[in-house]
C-alpha cells in the first residue's frame, strides 16, 4: 500500500475520530515530558560534572586577620608548585559582591564583609590527580593564615554518585515511558479498531491485503507517539526557556555552571524514537485484535 | 457500456488450471466440486454440493432460512473454508489459497449483502472508489470508473452526498456499484433485496440483470418467491445442505413455504 493513501487514509481516520486521537496524544505527551525532564536533568547534571572535572580547582580559606607577609609567602609557595596554574586573592569584600551579583540579592551586600572569608581561589592544571591535591591541601593547611582548604573532592564524589543514581533512574524511567506509550497506542488503535470494524470488514471483502487493511493504523500510531514526544520536547524547551532567567544565576552560583538543554541529537532521537514506539504499539494491537 | 465478454479486468489473477475445457473462455466460471461444510462435527450445513456455473450466467440459489445459501457464498468468496470437495473459481481450487492469495481472489469477485455493509459515514463516492483505492489505482481514473458505475446504478451526479441521508434501496445501490466498479468477473449477491421492498428488490433485480447483460455472472441468492416467479433464470435451491436445479420444483417448494 502507498505510502500517500495510508497518510491520507490515517488523516481522515484521525479527523474523524478527534477526541480520541487527542486524549491519546495529551497521555503520551504527559509521559514524553517526564522523560524529557529526566534527560534534562541528566543533561544538567553530566555538563556539571565536566565542568568540575576540567577545571580541577581549591579554595584556600584564610583566617581572619591573616597578615599580608604570610599570605604572600603561602602565594609564593602555591606559585612554585608545577600543578598550579592560576592563583586570585578574593578578599571578603569581593566574596561578598561576587556572591551578591551570582545571587542577584541585594541584601547580602548590606551584611558586613567580614561574614565572607577572604580565599586564595586556586585553578589547578588539567589531569591534577584526586591524590595530589590532597598532598597540596595537606601542606597549604599547615600555615598559620590559612583557616582552612576546600578541595571540592567530595562534592565531586557525591556528584558522581548522584549522576549514576540518575543515569539509573533515566533508564527506568524510558522503560516506564516506552511501555506506557505501547499500552496507550495499543488501547488507543483497539479502540479504533473497535469503531471502525465495518470499515476493515468492507476492504477486507474488497479484497484489500493485510498491509492495506494496517497502514493507516500504523501511521495513526506513528503520529501520536511523534507529535506526543515533539509536543513533550518544545514544553520542556519553552519552560526552559521561560525559567533559565531566573535560575540560572543561582545555578551558576551554586554549581558553578550555566543550565543547558537536552542536545538536539537527543531531542530528535527522542521525537524518532516516539513515532517509532508508537508505530510499534499499533502492530502490536493490531496483530492482537485484527490478526494482521 | 462494454459489451458480452468484453470486461476489462486489471488484475487477472487467476489463471487457466488443468480443466476438461481446452478453451479457458467456454469453461464454468464456478464449479463445486462434492462440497462439505460443517459448523458442527455431527451436522453437515452443506452436504455433497456440486454445482457448475457458466460464464455469463445469472442464477438464483434460493431455499429456506438456514439451508446453507450464505454458507455456499462465504466458502466463493473465502470467508469460510470447504471441509471436503473443492471449489473452483476461474480453474483454481480457491479452498487451497493462502491466506495471502485472498484479496487477490476478493478483488475478481463482487459481493453484495442484505445489510449493504457500507460506511455510513463516508459519501457515496468514497463507498464506491475504495474497492480502487486499494487496487492502488491512479486517482483520475478512480473517478472515472465511480462515475461510471454510479451512472449504471442510476446515482449519478450523488457520489458528494453522505451515504447515511440516502434511503435503503439507494444504499443497496452504492453497494452494487461497489460491486460493480472493478469490473469483477463474478457477482455474490447474499440477500440483496431482503431489507427492501418488494417494488425496490425488483428494481434491485433488474439492476442485478443489467450488469449480468454485460457479460458479468451473477449468483443471486434469495428466498423471496416472488422474485423467483418473476424470472425464469436458473434456480439452485438448497434444502437441508443439498442442492439441486429447481426451477420445476419450485411449486413444491413455495407449497411448503405456505404450509
Amino acid at each position: 500500500m502507498p505510502l500517500k493513501t495510508a497518510i491520507a487514509r490515517a488523516a481522515r481516520a484521525m479527523r474523524e475520530d478527534l477526541r480520541l486521537h487527542v486524549v491519546a496524544i495529551s497521555s503520551l505527551t504527559v509521559a514524553f515530558l517526564c522523560l524529557a525532564a529526566a534527560l534534562f536533568t541528566m543533561t544538567n547534571l553530566s555538563s556539571m560534572a565536566e565542568s568540575w572535572a576540567r577545571q580541577g580547582r581549591m579554595s584556600v580559606y584564610l583566617a581572619e586577620g591573616a597578615q599580608t607577609e604570610d599570605v604572600a609567602q603561602l602565594r609564593l609557595l602555591l606559585e612554585g608548585l608545577p600543578e598550579v596554574r592560576e592563583i586570585e586573592h578574593v578578599t571578603s569584600r569581593a566574596a561578598r559582591a561576587q556572591m551578591a551579583t551570582e545571587s542577584e540579592d541585594a541584601e547580602l551586600s548590606r551584611l558586613p564583609a567580614d561574614l565572607f572569608p577572604a580565599s586564595l581561589e586556586v585553578t589547578l592544571a588539567g589531569g591534577t590527580t584526586a591524590a595530589r591535591s590532597a598532598v597540596i591541601a595537606e601542606r597549604v593547611g599547615r600555615f598559620r593564615a590559612v583557616e582552612g582548604v576546600e578541595t571540592y573532592e567530595a562534592w565531586f564524589g557525591q556528584l558522581e554518585s548522584l549522576i549514576t543514581t540518575g543515569r539509573v533512574v533515566a533508564g527506568a524511567l524510558a522503560l516506564l515511558v516506552l511501555l506506557c506509550v505501547l499500552f496507550v497506542v495499543a488501547n488507543t488503535i483497539r479502540l479504533a479498531i473497535a469503531g471502525r470494524r465495518d470499515e476493515i470488514e468492507v476492504l477486507k471483502l474488497c479484497g484489500a491485503s493485510d498491509g492495506f487493511v494496517r497502514g493507516p493504523f500504523l501511521v495513526e500510531g506513528a503520529v501520536q507517539g511523534f507529535l506526543s514526544s515533539a509536543i513533550a520536547v518544545s514544553l520542556l524547551f519553552a519552560a526552559f526557556v521561560a525559567v533559565r532567567g531566573e535560575v540560572d544565576s543561582t545555578i551558576a552560583a551554586l554549581a558553578g555552571v550555566r543550565s543547558v538543554f537536552i542536545h538536539p541529537s537527543i531531542a530528535v532521537a527522542l521525537v524518532v524514537g516516539g513515532g517509532l514506539v508508537g508505530a510499534t504499539g499499533s502492530a502490536l494491537s493490531l496483530r492482537r485484535y485484527l490478526g494482521v | 457500456m462494454s459489451g458480452k465478454g468484453n470486461v476489462v479486468r486489471p488484475f487477472a489473477f487467476f489463471r487457466a488450471g488443468n480443466q476438461a475445457h481446452a478453451n479457458p473462455s467456454q469453461r464454468p466460471i464456478l464449479v463445486l466440486e462434492d462440497v462439505y461444510k460443517y459448523f458442527r462435527p455431527d451436522v453437515a450445513t452443506l452436504r455433497g454440493v456440486n454445482l457448475e456455473v457458466e460464464r455469463g450466467e445469472f442464477a438464483f440459489i434460493t431455499g429456506p432460512s438456514g439451508a446453507g445459501k450464505s454458507t455456499l457464498l462465504q466458502l466463493i468468496y473465502r470467508a469460510q473454508t470447504v471441509d471436503e470437495g473443492r471449489i473452483l473459481f476461474c480453474g483454481r481450487d480457491i479452498a487451497r489459497l493462502t491466506s495471502r492469495s485472498i484479496p487477490y481472489l476478493r478483488r475478481n469477485l463482487g459481493v453484495v449483502f442484505q445489510d449493504f455493509k457500507i460506511i455510513g459515514h463516508w459519501t457515496v463516492y468514497e463507498n464506491v472508489a475504495v474497492a480502487l483505492e486499494i487496487l492502488s489505482m491512479p486517482r483520475r481514473l478512480v473517478r472515472a470508473r465511480v462515475s461510471e458505475a454510479l451512472e449504471r446504478v442510476g446515482l449519478a451526479g450523488r457520489g458528494g452526498e453522505p451515504t447515511s441521508s440516502l434511503s435503503g434501496g439507494e444504499q443497496q445501490r452504492v453497494a452494487v456499484a461497489r460491486a460493480i466498479v472493478s469490473e469483477p468477473a463474478l457477482i455474490l449477491a447474499d440477500e440483496p433485496t431482503g431489507n427492501l421492498d418488494p417494488t425496490l428488490a425488483l428494481d434491485i433485480l433488474t439492476l442485478f440483470e443489467e450488469i449480468n447483460d454485460t457479460g458479468t455472472t451473477v449468483l443471486f441468492a434469495t428466498h423471496d418467491h416472488s422474485l423467483l416467479e418473476a424470472r425464469s433464470h436458473r434456480i439452485v435451491y438448497i434444502d437441508e445442505g443439498r442442492a439441486v436445479e429447481a426451477r420445476k420444483g419450485l411449486g413444491a417448494w413455495a407449497d411448503r413455504q405456505t404450509a
